[in-house]
């Protein structure tokens, strides 16, 4: 520990190092036993079989895997996702490039429907898309009309799931690729232009490789999403990994052979994938990106497509885009305001206008009977049905724990690592937090489930599987899915702090936790409470990791069963499950999009911003009470005046 | 100035080491109360290094700083009383103005009453109005932005202030505007003043003495004019200000004309010491014929070839005689106006001054 003098020649010690050290051992406790404990327990569990006659036999899992049709979970997955990163890729380019580099009647409205995704995706986004598109759908019911020999469910299995998650993974092409392509110097373009390049030259020899390392870095997300996809193949039906991992963890040796060991290698088959895309995906990166050379770079000037058959072409299929992704938005709000029976009809009138999927409680009458049977309070709004409530409660605290949990550890471990740069126990930390990365989401929750299912000597020799029915379990999982995340984009602002404010907050006297809490902190808060609405957004409605616990009932799950009943026909507890199914993505869309607004409008407005609009206040309300009054009022004094020295 | 005021900054054979490298080698520097002295040299000659060994942002390897006659070698840096204005202004973007200057008084835990005080006393002293007091720092121009964040160590009572390139990111105009404004606002105020540059003008224009640093070393410590007339090495004499160094030709010319120089050294001269077309009896005339010329308004310069090599010539701009590329002339050098060096001493570090 270092010891300074001060004036006097006087030895005193730094109370900071003591922090340091706390915090050193308190994540040293978090990646040991929340990240490498659990997951090395998983990976051990695939070798730890005993054959019929108890003697132990590691190989008994793999030969089962080869004998059974484990593989075809597998080879579907790669499939899927394979197949996903070719129409993803296609999809999200040509939604960047139809808003951003063409010039298309309309952009900016088309862009709010691609960025639809934003504000609804995972199990809500699919159970939108099953309103349109299942056996009861709209989008069927006309295709049946049309052509009467049409099967009712034929939206189902490889080709279904593909669809959907196709255009429900452009999220990130439409935030970082959109980013890149305006990022491009225009002129380059023009230069291209003035050297006789013709616009599909310049877009294939100019644009398009300034774009190669985003689209390499997106191309890999894409695969390892479709890898781990989870919703759309649950709930559309379709065999991969992720969902038999969740049947198998809740399966027992009575039901089928090596349940646990089987979800063990699957997990642990998910995270060889991830890890060598990620190991490719690194070093790709550490290639180095293709920067801008320009000094003065000029904006982006949209293109304007000449060919005239190309140009109605391009403005159909902009439009077409636009409404496969604003259809399932805009029919499930109008049918969230719309009664059972004309939800299950997919019969839109003005006189069934009602608020009941949302709040309050009616009578329903059955007419299926002999007698028409009366029900009372059976049909309930989402904010009347103690089960769905408890659900929205249940995932609001865990979703805000969780994020909260991660923004502060990796906040606390950026202030490490910032201020030991270039040395090896920043490289450590950084490391260890981005651990999680490398495993998929399920592999880390089944290894909770399964590892903390006992009693575990470092948590106080609690079992916390059972412990308030795992909530402490999902919230310490969320932080920890959410660590690498957070680290990327909370690192990234550390770095664009000017290093000289923290010594000038030195020079000026301040201690480390004053300069940290009224420097840098404010500096970086915008950044951390994006990252906090990204995350809360992202596990609000998360039905992947809740239904791999399967310990408390989270709002994902309950909507999922919601679509199921709304599938299986209506049961007294669950009378009006589609209405409130419609309401409960409105209302997840809500959320998200004041979440987002708050995040992105107002916080990330900078002091300048904020007094200009203060002072703007203060004149508005000047003039409207000048008007009022009738007679010219004083302008009030602005705030933080302070008298004038003589 | 008067030579018998106390050293405020003392630094006794400084040496500080980044690893294997030693980028600081056995510094001597005294800096006098009340003087505005300058490290001068190109970049990572080791000038912002002494200035954050000063500081305390550095520790040196060796070596030992006095400040007002006390060691500071190991006080922490916030109780060293040194004001910083850094290069970037390092100005805290979420606060505003006022709350940017009254940041240290906080800090000291100052009445309210007290903090508000001394922050408008400087705030007008700086010439800041009450109404950029208000403003968040981004709204400010980079002019106003430095008066901030001399301000804000200013305010703190220190008892030597450091600047560590504080005009580098500003315009051509703005650069010298605030130059101006800096050596007044220095002599206003009375205070200790290091200042860190790697522009030659700004060194000579603003300080009483300048430090020229080399790879580490101080090549030369001295007031402009020695820096400039004087140069000690061969280094500051190229460093500081554009010169001719003339070829083997002219110099066998020049002892033939009865200069008392030796054909082994290096031999320089400064552009505006030699003159085109002037005759007086001591000086060496040389034919030549110009190649081209540069205007700058008040003087023009000449590329004339002369015995082999180029000649630079600076003439005052009288809007009479100007000459035309090609045209044939005579330049003249005394050799009272030649500095020499030998050769390869180019590196001689000078300390102890």
């Amino acid at each position: 520990m270092k010891i300074k003098r001060d004036l006097r020649g006087k030895r005193e010690f730094n109370p900071s190092y003591l922090f340091t050290l706390i915090g050193l051992i308190a994540f040293v406790y978090l990646f040991v036993g929340f990240m490498l404990l659990p997951c090395l327990n998983t990976l051990v569990s695939v070798f730890n079989n005993t054959d019929k006659a108890g003697n132990w036999d590691p190989f008994a899992i793999i030969r089962f895997f080869f004998a059974g049709s484990m593989p075809t979970y597998v080879l579907n997955s790669l499939k899927l996702a394979v197949t996903l990163t070719i129409t993803v890729n296609v999809v999200g380019i040509s939604l960047v490039l139809l808003t951003e580099y063409f010039e298309i009647k309309g952009a900016r409205i088309l862009r709010l429907g691609y960025m639809t995704t934003m504000i609804y995706s995972g199990v809500a986004l699919v159970t939108g898309y099953l309103f349109l598109y299942d056996k009861d759908g709209i989008i069927t019911k006309v295709l049946c009309d049309l052509f009467p020999g049409t099967d009712k469910r034929w939206f189902s299995g490889y080709g279904a799931v593909l669809f959907t998650m196709t255009f429900a993974c452009t999220s990130n092409h439409m935030l970082f690729l959109r980013n890149a392509i305006r990022g491009i110097d225009y002129n380059t373009v023009e230069a291209a232009r003035n050297m006789g390049a013709g616009p599909l030259k310049v877009l294939f020899k100019v644009v398009f490789p300034t774009l190669i390392p985003t689209l390499f870095s997106l191309t890999v997300m894409t695969f390892i999403t479709g890898l781990c996809a989870m919703s759309a193949p649950t709930l559309i039906g379709y065999d991969v990994i992720n969902p038999e991992i969740v049947r198998l963890a809740g399966s027992s040796v009575a039901d089928e052979a090596f349940p646990q060991a089987r979800a063990a290698l699957l997990s642990i088959i998910l995270a060889m994938f991830t890890i060598i895309l990620l190991t490719v995906l690194t070093a790709y990166e550490r290639k180095g990106h293709y920067l801008s050379v320009s000094k003065t770079k000029a904006k982006l000037v949209k293109q304007k497509i000449t060919n005239p058959v190309a140009n109605v072409f391009a403005h159909i299929y902009a439009y077409l885009l636009f409404i496969v992704y604003m259809m399932p938005v805009v029919l499930i709000v109008l049918f969230s305001f719309q009664g059972v029976e004309n939800i299950s009809k997919k019969n839109f009138t003005l006189d069934g206008l009602t608020t009941i999927n949302y709040v309050g409680t009616q009578a329903y009458t059955s007419t299926s009977g002999r007698k028409p049977k009366v029900y009372e309070n059976a049909l309930t709004g989402l904010f009347n049905n103690s089960k769905t409530v408890d659900g929205i409660s249940t995932s609001l605290i865990l979703s805000i724990a969780g994020a909260a949990l991660a923004c502060i550890v990796v906040v606390i471990a950026c202030n490490y690592i910032f201020k030991n740069k270039g040395k090896k126990r920043s490289t450590v930390v950084e490391y260890a937090l981005l651990f999680p990365w490398l495993l998929p989401t399920i592999l880390i929750c089944y290894s909770y489930r399964i590892y903390f299912n006992n009693d575990v000597w470092y948590v106080g020799g609690a079992n916390l599987y059972s412990l308030l029915d795992g909530r402490l379990l999902i919230i310490m999982a969320y932080m920890v899915v959410k660590l690498p995340f957070s680290l990327r984009m909370i690192k990234a602002s550390f770095y664009a702090i000017d290093e000289e404010l923290e010594e000038a907050a030195k020079n000026l006297g301040s201690g480390k936790l004053r300069t940290f809490s009224r420097v840098k902190l404010p500096i970086i808060l915008p950044s951390v409470l994006a990252v906090f609405a990204l995350c809360f957004n992202a596990l609000f409605s998360e039905y992947d990791m809740g239904a791999t616990f399967h310990s408390v009932s989270t709002y994902g799950m309950i909507i999922k069963t919601m679509t199921e009943r709304a599938e299986n026909g209506r049961s007294m507890d669950n009378m009006n499950a589609m209405g409130r199914q419609c309401a409960s993505t409105v209302f997840i869309m809500i959320v998200s999009g004041i979440v987002l607004y708050l995040v992105y409008g107002i916080g990330s407005r900078d002091l300048a911003e904020r007094l200009e609009i203060r002072d703007r206040r203060r004149k508005r309300l000047y003039r409207i009470k000048s008007k009022l009054t009738g007679r010219k009022e004083e302008e009030p004094a602005p705030q933080n005046v302070y008298p004038k020295i003589r | 100035m008067s030579e018998n005021r106390k050293i405020m900054i003392d630094l006794k054979d400084i040496v500080v080491r980044f690893g294997d490298f030693e980028a600081l080698h056995n510094i001597n520097v005294q800096v006098k109360e009340g003087e505005f002295f300058t490290f001068l040299g190109p970049s990572g000659c080791g000038k912002t290094t002494t200035l954050r060994t000063i500081t305390g942002f550095i520790e040196p390897a060796s070596g030992n700083v006095y400040m007002d006659g006390r060691d500071i070698t190991n006080v922490p840096i916030e109780k060293r009383n040194i004001g910083i204005v850094f290069q970037s202004y390092a100005l805290f973007p979420t606060m505003t103005v006022y709350d940017n200057i009254a940041f240290g008084l906080k800090v000291k835990k100052m009445s309210k009453a007290q903090i508000r005080e001394q922050v408008y006393e400087i705030a007008e002293k700086v010439d800041l109005s009450q109404d950029q007091l208000k403003k968040a720092v981004g709204q400010l121009s980079g002019g106003q932005q430095q008066r901030v964040a001399i301000a804000r160590a200013l305010v703190m009572k220190p008892a030597i202030i450091c600047l560590d390139e504080p005009l580098s990111n500003l315009d051509a105009k703005l650069r010298v505007q605030l130059r101006n404004e800096l050596k007044k606002m220095q002599k206003d105020f009375g205070i200790t003043t290091i200042y860190v540059t790697h522009d030659q003008e700004e060194a000579l224009t603003l300080s009483d003495r300048i430090a020229v640093f080399n790879k580490g070393y101080i090549e030369q410590i001295g007031n402009p004019n020695e820096v400039y007339n004087f140069s000690q090495t061969e280094f500051v004499c190229n460093f500081i200000g554009d010169i001719n160094r003339l070829n083997d030709e002219i110099v066998r010319r020049l002892i033939d004309f009865g200069a008392p120089v030796s054909p082994a050294d290096h031999h320089y001269v400064r552009l505006e010491r030699v003159h085109v077309n002037e005759q007086d009896g001591q000086t060496l005339l040389l034919d030549g014929v110009v190649t081209s010329r540069e205007y700058y308004g008040l003087y023009i310069k000449y590329y004339i070839d002369c015995c082999g090599q180029t000649i630079k010539v600076i003439e005052r701009n009288d809007g009479v005689r100007i000459y035309e590329p090609d045209e044939k002339v005579k330049i003249s050098i005394n050799p009272h106006d030649l500095m020499s060096y030998p050769a390869g001493a180019d590196e001689a570090a000078v300390t102890g001054v």
